[in-house]
């Protein structure tokens, strides 16, 4: 895989060239507006890190130049600013996604992946938090890599809170993935699902915020 | 008492009052006594005038029998007490003894003769066929009558002089008005609007002063605005140096090297978050200080519940248990990041302070006024002297070894004021911190779920109607 990265702080740059290099990435370092234009109009890149701030020709122009040139490269942004203005300057312009300083290098290669995923179309299939594994097609869950055998509710409530591992939904949220329109809701069902749940995922799978709702941990 | 005095004293109000209400006493009063000692000496004069014609009438009668008083000295009414004297030519008054200090070769004109030691003004005069006339008033019923007519002509006067300090105070209040109006106004204006204080139809003296005011404010706010600009482009420019640094310690971990390095590397790594956290919370504090964010309806819990979801690793790390007591929604027109931010670091508060396996509730009450949101935990508390200190940038709780930003409460304080709520700390039924956020039912737009609004569909986690 081929990326640009048009960055002219000098130790980021460094830093993250390694570190794609790290992660078997093909690296052009260009450090102001112009060569990332020139760059982009001669080359194929499969993903573009671009500072807002460049020198020359700013972050956006290019951005703009490049979108209005029929470029349909995944675009990432890198800001300092994280006004919300900002960023949606950035998406109005046509980038796939921001990154706001300071990031972590696994940020930033989790948010390349996410880009370049998205813009092949083809999403990631199996939900996952890390330990375990859900495929929406198939049906299979997995803890910890072990199949796990559940019911088509359990199934529902599960896959509920792993589409957004980390998020807290309420009961009436759950019970909303779980029944059909019409179909009575039972008092304790949630409850009750979520105890089952546990005893097959172990007791910390799935967490309870105190008169909130529910979550499964986040990848850590 | 005396401030009470000097702050008196010191009102335009009452010196104006107070000068013209003096100034109209200084000319009155000569003027009183002026207006009096005419009028007194024009009654004395037409009274003279009186006994003339008087004498000149009785000279005219024929008298049959020798004129002596015309009225009886047992007469009710001591002002129509005259005494008519006759004498032929160079002999006594008749009637003998009525007026012993009357000498009988007195000059014609007026005279003041004392009978029985009380004065009495005599007119000699009007010769008839040789006959002398003389007629007398008692001289204190003239001064009598001459000064009841002089207080009569001063008696308007007098009643000037206690009416016009009333008419003079009631104008100088109504006149003054426009400048306490202004300072009411100026009183209610907060740093946001004070740029729409009018400053036309203001009486001429006034206006200036409102310009100036107005001048002076622009220049401050221009320069708390520089510094705020500072603040935030200060903290935007420290983060790409924070990232390079950050990213290059990160890059080291992949590095071989001893596991005492590692452990070097794992402080210097820990040291960079705690820069980065700072920064992030000076760059939230700038932006609370800043630009106001959009308002729009904004589910109360839904933002608690995403604030929520940002720090339960925190919490779980912890083994904080964290929840919610109350169930109600609210529906409050703020930005949601300020909302976001509020609820944020009044939490992350509570987790950083509560000893590991203490408990944080959160609660939202709804109350005539408005709605109280309420974090208690089971930490150390805050000292009643400490908790105005507490709003201050970087003020940290003595004897605390948690490495806060200490920014947290000036960033919840700084949206608190921008919202116009209101904040408050408390000690908690377990021993630990309560912050109360009191929001004013102005904020509240409905304390009923609606599907338009920003996540009250998640928070309220209704079921949606079957059509």
């Amino acid at each position: 895989m081929r990326a640009l990265l048009a960055e002219d702080d000098g130790m980021i740059g460094e830093a993250v060239v390694s570190a794609l290099k790290d992660a078997s990435y093909a690296v052009d370092w260009v450090r102001d507006g112009e060569a990332a234009c020139e760059a982009l109009a001669t080359h194929a890149y499969d993903i573009v890190l671009l500072d807002l701030g460049l020198s020359g020709k700013d972050g956006l122009a290019v951005l703009r130049l490049s979108r209005s040139q029929g470029a349909v490269t995944p675009v990432l942004v890198i800001t300092a600013r994280d006004a919300i203005d900002d960023r949606i300057l950035g998406l109005d312009a046509g980038a796939d996604d921001y990154i706001v300083k300071p990031f972590d290098i696994g940020e930033l290669l989790a948010r390349m992946r996410a880009v370049v995923r998205r813009k092949a179309g083809s999403p990631h299939p199996i939900l996952s938090n890390g330990r375990i594994d859900l495929d929406p097609a198939t049906h299979e869950v997995s803890f910890d890599g072990a199949p796990v055998r559940l019911t088509a509710r359990e199934f529902a409530l599960l896959r509920a809170l792993l589409m957004r591992p980390g998020a807290i939904l309420s009961r009436g949220e759950l019970e909303d993935r779980i029944y059909g329109w019409g179909e009575e809701v039972e008092s304790n069902a949630v409850e009750f699902l979520i105890h089952s749940l546990r005893r097959k995922l172990g007791a910390d799978a799935i967490r309870n915020v105190r008169g909130v709702g529910w979550l499964v941990a986040k990848d850590t | 008492m005396a401030g009470r005095k000097g702050h008196v004293s010191r009102s335009l109000e009452f010196r104006l009052f107070l000068w013209l209400s003096l100034a109209i006493v200084l000319v009155a009063v000569p003027a009183g006594f002026l207006s009096y000692s005419y009028a007194f000496r024009e009654a004395i004069e037409l009274q003279d005038d009186q006994l003339r014609q008087m004498a000149a009438w009785t000279g005219g009668q024929r008298f049959s029998t020798p004129p002596s008083e015309v009225a009886g000295p047992t007469d009710a009414d001591p002002e129509s007490r005259f005494i008519v004297l006759t004498a032929e030519p160079q002999s006594p008054w008749q009637p003998e003894g009525a007026a012993p200090g009357l000498s009988a070769n007195a000059p014609d004109g007026l005279q003041t003769v004392a009978i029985g030691g009380v004065p009495w003004r005599f007119v000699i005069g009007a010769r008839v066929r040789g006959l002398r006339i003389a007629v007398g008033q008692q001289t204190a019923v003239r001064n009598e009558i001459a000064n009841k007519s002089a207080l009569r002509t001063v008696a308007p006067l007098l009643g000037l002089i206690v009416l016009l300090p009333l008419v003079i105070g009631a104008t100088v209040r109504r006149m003054l008005r426009p400048l306490k109006s202004i300072a009411d106004d100026l009183e209610r204006r907060s740093e946001a609007n004070w740029n729409e204080i009018p400053d036309v139809g203001l009486p001429l003296e006034i206006q200036p002063f409102v310009v100036a005011i107005k001048r002076l404010l622009a220049r401050v706010a221009e320069s708390v605005a520089v510094q705020r600009r500072f603040l935030a482009d200060a903290a935007h420019e420290l983060r790409s140096p924070l990232t390079a640094l950050s990213l290059q310690a990160e890059r080291l971990e992949g590095a071989d090297m001893s596991a005492e390095a590692r452990i070097r590397l794992e402080a210097l790594r820990r040291g960079i978050l705690r820069t980065r956290r700072l920064l992030d919370q000076l760059l939230a504090l700038a932006r609370a200080q800043n630009e106001p964010g959009q308002t729009q309806p904004v589910s109360f819990l839904g933002v608690l519940r995403k604030a929520l979801e940002d720090l339960m690793p925190l919490a779980e790390a912890k083994g904080l248990d964290v929840g919610l007591l109350s169930q109600e929604d609210i529906v409050v027109r703020a930005s949601e990041i300020d909302l976001t931010m509020l609820m944020r670091n009044l939490i992350d508060n509570a987790i950083r302070y509560t000893p590991k396996g203490g408990r944080i509730d959160l609660s939202v009450e709804i109350h005539p006024n408005g709605a109280a949101f309420r974090v208690q935990d089971t930490g150390p508390g805050v000292r009643a002297q400490d908790r105005e200190l507490v709003f201050d940038p970087f003020h940290r709780v003595l004897g605390s070894d948690e490495y806060g930003s200490g920014l947290g409460l000036s960033i919840v304080k700084a949206v608190v004021d921008r919202l116009g709520a209101d904040i408050s700390l408390g000690e908690s039924p377990g021993g630990g911190l309560e912050v109360t956020v009191t929001i004013p039912k102005t904020l509240i737009r409905n304390a009923s779920p609606d599907r338009n609004v920003v996540g009250a569909r998640r928070a309220a986690g209704e079921r949606p109607k079957i059509p």
